[in-house]
């Protein structure tokens, strides 16, 4: 883990409000880990942003990002050729089955870090689903890439522009109740304690992925804890980013 | 040719005057993986009350311009606890400095004296002045006369150094500054944070679960100089001076204004490595200056004060 000057290759529009960054650097990072990235060079905005790694290598770094508030704004306006400064790996990432099926479940932008994660199953022969839910087809953005990684694949929409109308997680359940498998998810929260409740239900491992706003990323200022399924509090980026779901939805 | 960098505070020598703020460093593991704690001038910990802190409700923290809100609620694990990861720190043979929190005089007392026989705990830092706990803390930090009885009553408990953290919180900081000083601290560490809050207006309810918070980062900066400034004149006990320093740069500022070494928070967060830059930038600053000491720029901005 070590904080180095990235040089952007690439920042190219995916969607509305979406884009793909590519810096150059190699990075060696387990999937489901995040980076910090410094997104001003004043005090104003003070803190790095939070990105999930959507894909990194020896030699570049790439992050898939919405405009959602201030950050995000500003570093969707760096240029090719711009230098950012970015801190990682950060936090605990995917564990990989050692074997069986893995059934690997995206809501919207939540399917950014599992990009890498699908490459991490592909290159050690899993047997893959992915199951990719948003609220409209244009917010599926990128799906040939992530088709071309898996054997199985299934989208779902909320207004159903594209694919099956309704909930990611109905195809979840489908999914489970054909093939069984350990689950990965990463979206919004309801969607993610659905999708835990279900694979409880199969009796299926589940691992989750979860956002918060953080200040210091690496776990010493304890401002982005949330309630465990204990009731004691969780680091998202030091504990987590990925948590086995038990531990932070109660059952 | 190589500049002379170690300070003194009370009966610590430190190789440099450069360390981790309280509460921004945690019990240092998480940045010892960014650069080896040696380095350091001194390690100083997180806020520790005798028993187990869950900490306040998310969210905790807030950003604010250049700067940010917190209110962690002095969440730690407990003094026994927090006695072990002392001990793991004993190995960087730089002095570790306790913050030590409570909500009652005997708390503040019992963590004493469950660290007193930890050698790797080299001194205390009192903390009067936290804003994010209900009882105690700051309340304790607003009145002389109950700085004075705590800080004799530690000061009886332990020989190690005694170093009262005050609070920014205050209409005027000299009268409690001179009583921890009359009852026996060997130095002073300002500012904690400025209690403040921010509010979110699209959901129309404070943006922190604890409705206020501590403002910290480069926007406090010129009133912590300021408090530096004033308190270093005084009393004769050594400042340690923070808030906002982000660079060599800023504390040099601090190192000028009176302070005898200084301390890093918020900027931690930002720059994992800001520590090490900034010992590495008050050495070149001096060397490029011609001093042969960090002792021979400290409070030196007061001297010309006149001319």
């Amino acid at each position: 883990m070590r904080k180095q000057a990235m040089e952007i290759v690439q920042q190219e529009k995916v969607g509305k409000d979406i884009y793909r960054l590519t810096l150059a650097g190699g990075l060696a990072a387990v999937p489901g880990q995040f980076v910090q990235v410094g997104v001003s060079s004043t005090a104003d905005p003070l803190l790095k942003r939070p990105f999930s790694i959507h894909y990194c290598n020896g030699s570049r770094l790439v992050l898939l990002y919405q405009v959602t508030g201030r950050g995000t704004n500003l570093l969707a306006a760096k240029k090719e050729g711009e230098i950012l400064e970015v801190t990682g790996p950060l936090g605990r990432g995917f564990p990989l089955p050692e074997e069986g099926r893995a059934v690997v479940v995206a809501g919207g932008m939540g399917a950014a870090p599992l990009y890498y994660l699908l490459h991490a199953l592909k290159s050690a022969g899993r047997d893959v689903t992915f199951l990719y839910g948003a609220r409209t087809a244009a917010a599926l953005v990128l799906q040939e890439q992530y088709r071309s990684l898996v054997r199985h694949y299934a989208a779902a929409t909320d207004d159903g522009s594209f694919g099956r109308q309704g909930p990611v997680t109905e195809l979840l359940q489908e999914e489970l109740s054909r093939r069984p498998g350990v689950v990965f998810a990463c979206g919004p929260e309801p969607m993610l304690r659905g999708a835990a409740a279900i694979a409880a239900g199969f009796n299926s491992r589940c691992f989750v992925s979860l956002e918060a706003r953080m200040a210091c990323g690496v776990g010493a200022c304890l401002g982005c804890v949330i309630p465990g399924a204990d009731g004691r509090y969780r680091r998202v980026c030091a504990d987590g980013p990925v948590f086995a779901a038990e531990e932070v939805f109660p059952a | 040719m190589t500049v002379d960098l170690s300070v003194k505070i009370g009966k610590l020598i430190l190789k440099n005057p450069v360390m981790p703020a309280s509460g921004c460093f945690g019990y240092g593991e998480e940045y010892a993986r960014f650069f080896n704690l040696s380095r350091l001038g001194a390690i100083v910990v997180k806020g520790t009350t005798m028993r187990p802190r869950p900490g306040n409700k998310p969210p905790r923290i807030a950003e604010t311009p250049a700067g940010i809100l917190n209110a962690i609620g002095l969440q730690n694990p407990g003094a026994e606890e927090a006695r072990l990861r002392i001990g793991q720190l004993a190995g960087y043979g730089i002095p570790v400095i306790v913050n030590v929190a409570g909500n009652s005089k005997e708390e503040y007392l019992q963590v004493i004296q469950t660290l007193e026989k930890e050698e790797a705990a080299s001194a205390y830092e009192i903390n009067v002045s936290c804003p994010n706990i209900k009882a105690g803390g700051l309340s304790f930090g607003t009145d002389p006369g109950v700085i004075y009885e705590l800080v004799s009553l530690l000061r009886a408990a332990t020989k190690k150094t005694l170093i009262v953290k005050l609070s920014p919180n205050v209409t005027d900081i000299t009268p409690l500054a001179r009583a921890a000083e009359d009852a026996g601290a060997d130095a002073l560490s300002l500012i904690n944070t400025l209690v403040g809050t921010a509010i979110d207006i699209q959901k129309r309810r404070p943006l922190l679960g604890n409705v206020t918070g501590g403002l910290s980062g480069p926007a406090v900066k010129p009133v912590a100089l300021h408090f530096v400034w004033q308190v270093s004149d005084a009393v004769k006990l050594p400042v340690i001076g923070m808030g906002g320093i982000s660079s060599a740069e800023d504390a040099v500022e601090f190192l000028l204004a009176g302070a005898s070494a200084v301390a890093i928070g918020t900027a931690n967060f930002v720059n994992p490595l800001v520590c090490p830059e900034v010992i590495d930038g008050i050495a070149a600053y001096l060397q490029e200056n011609n001093f042969n000491s960090v002792g021979e720029i400290i409070g030196l901005a007061k001297k010309g004060k006149a001319g």
